[in-house]
């Protein structure tokens, strides 16, 4: 709408200009009329200068006047002391000398000035050489042969220039409205891959006597690949994190496939090893997609505090202030049918695990510096354990946003903090 | 991001320096093209001067990989730097997948 309000002024403006041109045409023309007519009375001088044996250098004057809107001409001829030689003619009243006002005077011309600002006229000293006007000055315009070609020229661009609005009006108007098309359906699929994203992770956490879960998601400006799922059934708590390579609508739907999967084969009792194979399958068997992930899958047993977990290829994850003992294995949907394994460990009662994706550790500053795992490591230990679980996702979340000061997000950051009690 | 690709005896090699991230993985997807859709390429990265690599940049060194064995080709990956070697070990591909010398 604003974008047609400008062309519409642009071409009001234009059409302005368009008039006032063909009037300066029609100035020059009037002056190509008044030039011949001076010309005829310069010979008419010149013979009456001849016959009385006048001072060769006398000075003539010849004045025109352009009205400011009726646009007729008038001159007069006169000696230096004010007889009139020739009457002005056209003239709506006899000039008298203290309308004209010398601006510039040399050996060879000089210019008054008539009525104030109406007009200039350009008079012609001659000694041998004819009267000869030299130019028409109004307010805002010179007429000579060069300012009509300025004039021309002028014509030509403001020509062009019309050509170009309506190209534009025809062309690139209705090619801009497709771009923005565009980025407007691309915005919608941006909003329905960030909705589908937040619609698989975990927004409800488990509530238990035994443990504490929260967990967070800070999506980058495009859509990452970034999930979380959370649930307890028979006294064992499921987690996973994971990050689908790749983003955008095809990332969101492998993510938000993935995050189903985790849910009903958890919920079912699957064993880790087989979550994690199924997920590798699924990825493998969508090959189009060209998506893998890396996925950290952990169980807790809350009678036993068994704690086993499968890692494929996340980063690593952090119990109790140090990094997980673990054999790092593929991430998911490169080999098919690798053999993930799990790992097992006895966590001590008062345990706190804190997971995340790599747009943690890869939280970059405005230098260019990584936050990574020694900086995360430091984090975790000046922390007071009596914090909730939701507040150190926060808190880490704060000090990522920090950290990167003015510098762009390019990957999701997600966290999730579980405490055993 | 700087690719650079060479033909000698046989062999492509490929270095890459700088970073390979978000945004410098579009660029090097379209460099590494010639490399697909060949049989029997034998491909030897150079990554001595690759800084950093993000998820986007694996995949496309994991689907090149994968394009090349299919066609019956060899994928070796040479002088990886610490904090990229990091990341190929944490991800499991230094001992799964690729062919890191």
């Amino acid at each position: 709408m604003l974008l047609l309000t400008v062309f519409g002024l642009l071409i009001a403006a234009s059409t302005l200009l368009a008039v006032r041109l063909a009037r300066d045409v029609s100035l020059v023309r009037q002056y190509d009329a008044l030039m011949d007519d001076l010309k005829i009375i310069a010979g008419e001088v010149s013979e009456k200068l001849d016959d009385d044996d006048a001072d060769p250098y006398a000075f003539l004057e010849v004045t025109a006047r352009i009205q400011k809107n009726e646009r007729h001409f008038s001159y007069i001829l006169r000696e230096q002391d004010g007889t009139i030689l020739a009457p002005s003619f056209m003239l709506d009243r006899e000039l008298k000398m203290e309308d004209i006002h010398m601006l510039r005077k040399d050996n060879t011309a000089f210019v008054a000035h008539v009525w104030g600002v109406e007009c200039f006229v350009v008079r012609y000293a001659f000694e041998d050489h004819p009267l000869e006007l030299l130019g028409i000055y109004d307010d805002q315009y010179v007429f000579g042969d060069l300012d009509y070609a300025i004039h021309l020229f002028v014509g030509i661009l403001l020509g062009l220039f019309l050509l170009i609005l309506l190209l534009a009006w025809f062309w690139i108007i209705p090619a801009l409205s497709r771009v923005l098309e565009k980025k407007q359906r691309a915005e919608e699929e941006l909003m329905v891959a960030r909705d589908l994203q937040q619609k698989a992770v975990t927004k409800t956490f488990p509530r238990d006597d035994r443990c504490e879960v929260s967990a967070l998601l800070q999506p980058a400006r495009t859509v990452g690949g970034d999930i979380y799922r959370c649930l307890l059934s028979d006294n064992k708590l499921f987690f996973a994190v994971g990050d689908v390579s790749d983003k955008g609508m095809a990332a969101a739907y492998v993510m938000f496939l993935l995050s189903s999967v985790i849910q009903s084969q958890a919920g079912a009792h699957l064993s880790l090893t087989a979550l994690a194979g199924e997920i590798n399958r699924l990825l493998l068997d969508n090959p189009e997609y060209e998506m893998f992930c890396t996925l950290f899958l952990g169980t807790i047993d809350l009678d036993t505090r068994e704690f086993e977990y499968c890692n494929a290829g996340h980063t690593k994850t952090v119990v109790n202030g140090r990094f997980l003992p673990q054999d790092p294995q593929l991430i998911a949907g490169v080999v098919r049918d690798f053999p993930y394994k799990t790992e097992k460990m006895m966590l001590p009662p008062g345990s706190r695990l804190l997971l995340y994706t790599d747009g943690v550790t890869e939280n970059r500053n405005t230098g260019g510096a990584f936050f990574g795992e020694q900086r995360l490591l430091e984090w975790v230990a000046a922390q007071d354990p009596a914090d909730s679980c939701e507040k150190t996702c926060t808190r880490l979340l704060a000090a990522l946003d920090d950290f990167r000061g003015k510098a762009q997000q390019n990957d999701d950051i997600a966290i999730m903090c579980i405490k055993i009690l | 991001m700087k690719t650079t690709i060479l033909e000698k005896d046989g062999k492509t090699l490929v270095s890459i320096k700088g970073e390979l991230d978000t945004g410098t993985c579009a660029k090097f997807q379209e460099a590494v093209k010639p490399l697909t859709g060949k049989e029997g390429l034998d491909v030897e990265f150079d990554l001595s001067e690759l800084e950093y690599i993000s998820s986007r940049g694996l995949r496309i060194l994991i689907s090149l990989q994968q394009d090349i064995m299919a066609r019956g080709g060899k994928m070796r990956i040479k002088n990886v730097s610490t904090s990229v070697r990091e990341v190929f070990d944490v991800t499991g591909l230094s001992k799964s997948f690729l062919n890191i010398d």
